[in-house]
């Protein structure tokens, strides 16, 4: 991309998701972020019923105080997967006596937390419109924001994780009893209770007993079609670390150590306490830990981010035992809240530099897609419209010319 | 008699529309310009003078005349009413290698025209109406008219270019403004390539390897002008918003053109390939070609980046005139161990040619890196293609080792040095495309790799070259000899220097051919040459320069 005009970058955030408010925050920092010499942010917005906006006044976080769609200056619009467009249709249904328009996005970044959006799903639109988009890809963000394939997939590559069963919302509602049983069977008190997709602690409980068990399952049931129970990890402390990079060249952050584990992180204080989001939450950094254990859950980092293949950023929480040193890898969050920025600022990394070299790994990722092969023409239309369709079945056709 | 006379007039105006249709081709050729067209038709007496219905014409008259005793005998119209159809009746062309491109403008011309042949016929009637009604003088007027109408049909194709031009401004000006605002709305980077030669095959090459990374979209087949950019860019890049790249070819024909391209487009990043005496005949001089060329990188912003090739005396000296900041060169003649202060970044080395590759080592001397470069082309001349390409995508964020890997699915652009076989087993080499002082060698060294069989050149010669036509072809003549086996010359008068090169650099002239037509040539290689002799086509060869 040339140096002469400035890049275009799309912050997407905001989501028909629970972490709706969440995500509008992350995308007010990382549009605050950005060079404004050298970049031009063009913010989206997808509400909470999953309609979405353009417009100057999404670029402040106070507009949305108010009902921020009917600001003059925001219009619908939608990110079209057809290549040509490369961006936003602005104004998509206009009709006689207005225009729509199309807004080319030179990279995307994805600032959604969680479902439809985090999850893959937003992701396979990029993929789609073949626009450079930032952090991981589908199948990363997939099974990342999905605790239980997260955890067969990192056990099937050797990385810890804490035993736990699942179920369906249909096998809870059916057989409850039969459910509960093989909780019971497989793990000891106390237990978490989760829903598979969801992320930022909401529907988590914690049980010590039978009762709170199935009152935590059914707040998590409602939540979420797939529901996770697992032990609990006793005296233990939270350690979180974010990975950033791309295939073999993927660096590991300063750790840190939540100071607040007393039953968990409540939604509240993850992100509300001090009003400025992750930043002022009471953490320890670097975790006062060795050198030695450092180094260990930075190296398991790298490996599990790997692991889902995953690409740009995420944050990794792990679960440490001090005295005994064991480690369990708990969540991968492939857009975490803030995106980490507190980590990174320091190792020397402020915001702008952080989300520049995102956008570069974008970009990159994106260069290793286009070294795939996708175009590839055979002679089979002319064989099936020659010999109609029957005469296609099974026929052999041949490549006339890779691209 | 009356009838018959307005019946002769309608065959001369039905003639001189055939003939001013037939004659749009040409002026087409010529870029529409009058003078150029008019200078190419009265070049040679059977463009403007055709033989046949010259005579037919002289011939019904005389005869008319002759047998006009009888007063009132319808004989004399009806003699000239046959002599007129033979004379306008459409010669048989023979093969037609660039046809009538029926474009919206062609069609507005022709229209043109023929309104004003049409109106101009009109006036003749009523002038040969107000003619005395005795004797044959009305039947000499009209023929004298019809005639003049038919003989003047070229005058017409110009005329209706003239009556357009004001017609045709505001549709260019409405053109370029739709252009303009597609790149404003689309904003890609646009790159400028420029040069006497190799700037197509280095469009080509430059989107191959940048769509390795990004989206390129070079100009489509050697559209090079203001209006054929304009086309590229409101036919295919409207809408497309999904470009990174709007990779440019810009023609200069005369000063000022390239200028106006750059206006346009506004190019971030310029390539001057060559500076060579293409379209010498234009321009006067090499330093006039220059200087069109040089204009690219007078377009380009402070920051821009032009990109040149060091090896071209020429260019070499653009480099040298410090802008912009950004200036990267290539060479394939400097040596990568000894690269001269400010001297050329990409340097190609240890260039290898067979049959099936054309290898080199290109040289980051900034960074010291160097890469195996191994390209299916053919002919050294793409070494400095690719070279400038490669300038372009490594400053544009691509790792040289991707350069590198991307260069091996080059493709040669249309008919430049593309290779292929015939079913009797004899290779073809194509090289039918602005044969140039530079490209001919390098392409005649490709046919002497070929040692299986016969080698086989055919040729026009090259044009457009204006004074150094002369002294050019017959260099080409003398490397020729050193390189091929068998030699046919198209048209014998333009390739006169070929041959006295040829004979000069003591060629066998039994094997020299010299034939009228394309169409000869290639019969004669088809019965002539057997599986494993090789032809090398050289240049175009377009109507306007066959005999």
């Amino acid at each position: 991309m040339s140096a002469k005009r400035k890049t275009v970058v799309g912050v997407i955030f905001g989501g028909r998701s629970v972490e709706h408010d969440v995500s509008v925050v992350t995308g007010q920092q990382v549009m605050r972020a950005f060079d404004p010499e050298r970049y031009e942010v063009v913010p989206v917005y997808i509400n909470r019923d999953g309609r979405w906006y353009t417009g100057e006044p999404l670029l402040e976080l106070k507009n949305f105080k108010d009902e921020i769609t009917s600001y003059k200056g925001v219009e619908s619009a939608i990110l079209s997967p057809s290549v040509e467009h490369h961006g936003l249709i602005v104004n998509p249904t206009a009709g006689r006596f207005d225009k729509s328009r199309v807004v080319r996005l030179d990279v995307v970044f994805p600032a959604i937390h969680g479902t439809h959006g985090e999850d893959g799903t937003l992701q396979g639109l990029l993929e789609l419109a073949d626009i450079p988009y930032v952090g991981c890809g589908v199948l990363a963000s997939a099974v990342a924001n999905d605790k239980i394939m997260t955890k067969i997939v990192l056990s099937q590559q050797g990385v810890p994780i804490v035993e736990g069963v699942s179920f369906s919302r249909a096998e809870w509602q059916e057989a409850p009893d039969k459910v509960i049983s093989h909780i019971v069977h497989e793990l000891q008190y106390p237990v978490f209770i989760k829903p598979a997709t969801l992320g930022s602690s909401i529907g988590i409980g914690r049980a010590n007993d039978e009762t709170m068990l199935r009152a935590y399952i059914d707040v998590a049931t409602n939540l979420d079609r797939l529901v996770l129970v697992e032990s609990a990890v006793t005296n233990a402390v939270e350690i979180n670390c974010a990975v950033m990079g791309n295939g073999l060249d993927i660096r590991a952050s300063v750790l840190e150590q939540p100071v607040s584990w007393e039953e968990f992180l409540t939604y509240e204080e993850k992100y509300l306490r001090g009003g400025q989001g992750m930043k002022s939450a009471e953490r320890l950094i670097p975790a006062p830990i060795s050198a030695e254990l450092t180094e260990q859950i930075q190296q398991m980092a790298v490996k599990a981010f790997r692991a889902v293949d995953g690409r740009g950023t995420a944050r990794v929480d792990f679960l440490l035992k001090p005295e005994s040193g064991e480690i369990y890898l708990n969540e991968l969050n492939t857009l975490p809240g803030s995106l980490a920025f507190y980590l990174w600022q320091e190792e020397g990394l402020s915001p702008r530099e952080v989300v520049e070299q995102l956008v570069q790994l974008a970009r990159d990722a994106h260069a290793e897609k286009r070294r795939n092969t996708y175009n590839y023409q055979t002679n089979l239309l002319e064989v099936a419209a020659a010999r109609g369709l029957k005469g296609v079945k099974g026929a052999k056709t041949r490549a006339k010319n890779p691209v | 008699m009356d009838f018959l006379i307005v019946v002769i007039l309608i065959i001369w105006l039905v003639g001189t529309i055939i003939r001013t249709y037939r004659q749009a081709r040409f002026y087409q050729i010529e870029e529409y310009m009058g003078g150029r067209y008019l200078r190419w038709v009265l070049a040679r007496r059977d463009r403007w003078l055709p033989t046949r219905p010259a005579g037919a014409w002289l011939v019904g008259l005389l005869l008319a005349l002759f047998i006009s005793d009888a007063p009132g005998s319808f004989v004399p119209g009806v003699i000239g009413l046959v002599a007129s159809m033979i004379a306008v009746w459409p010669p048989d062309e023979g093969e037609v290698k660039k046809g009538f491109k029926p474009t919206a403008r062609a069609k507005r011309l022709l229209g043109a025209a023929f309104i004003s042949a049409a109106a101009l016929a009109v006036a003749a009637l009523l002038v040969v109406n107000r003619l005395p009604d005795v004797s044959d003088v009305r039947l000499v007027a009209v023929m004298a008219a019809g005639f003049t109408l038919w003989l003047l049909a070229p005058a017409w194709l110009v005329a209706g270019n003239g009556l357009m031009t004001p017609v045709e401004a505001a549709f260019r000006r409405q053109f370029i403004a739709r252009a303009a605002q597609v790149l404003d709305e689309v904003r890609p980077t646009v790159i400028g390539i420029t040069g006497s030669y190799g700037k197509t095959s280095t469009k080509t090459y430059l989107a191959h390897i940048l769509n390795g990374r990004y989206k390129a979209y070079p100009t489509p087949k050697s559209y090079n002008t203001l209006m054929g950019v304009c086309l590229a860019i409101n036919n295919d890049l409207a809408n497309d918003y999904s470009v990174d790249y709007f990779i440019c070819e810009m023609g200069a024909y005369i000063p000022g053109e390239i200028q106006r391209i750059a206006e346009l487009t506004k190019p971030t990043i310029s390539i001057v390939v060559e500076v060579g005496p293409q379209h010498l005949e234009r321009f006067g001089t090499l330093e006039n070609v220059a200087r069109a060329k040089y204009e690219i990188i007078k377009a380009l912003p402070p920051d821009g980046v032009g990109v040149f090739n060091w090896d071209n005396p020429y260019v070499r000296e653009m480099v040298e005139r410090g802008y912009p900041n950004t200036r990267l060169a290539v060479s394939k003649e400097v040596d990568p161990a000894n690269v001269p202060a400010n001297g050329p970044r990409f340097i190609a080395s240890e260039i290898e040619e067979t049959l099936d590759a054309l290898s080199f080592t290109v040289t980051d001397a900034q960074t010291g890196e160097s890469e195996r470069f191994v390209t299916p082309l053919l002919g050294q001349h793409n070494v400095t293609n690719v070279l400038l390409a490669t300038a372009v995508a490594v400053q544009e964020g691509m790792p040289l080792r991707d350069v590198a890997r991307r260069s091996r699915g080059l493709q040669p652009a249309e008919s430049r040095l593309a290779r292929q076989a015939t079913p009797a087993g004899i290779t073809i080499i194509n090289d039918a495309y602005s044969a140039n002082p530079v490209g001919v060698v390098h392409a005649l060294r490709v046919l002497s790799l070929h040692r299986t069989g016969r080698r086989l050149l055919i040729t026009p010669g090259m044009v457009e070259l204006g004074p150094m036509m002369v002294s050019e072809n017959r260099k080409l003549g003398e490397v020729a000899a050193q390189h091929a086996t068998d030699v046919i010359l198209v048209g014998a008068q333009q390739t006169d220097p070929v041959k006295a090169g040829l004979l000069a650099a003591g060629f066998p002239p039994e094997r020299l051919h010299v034939v009228a037509t394309l169409a000869e040539a290639v019969t004669w290689y088809q019965n002539e040459l057997k599986a494993g002799d090789t032809v090398l086509f050289l240049n175009d060869l377009p109507d306007t320069y066959s005999s």
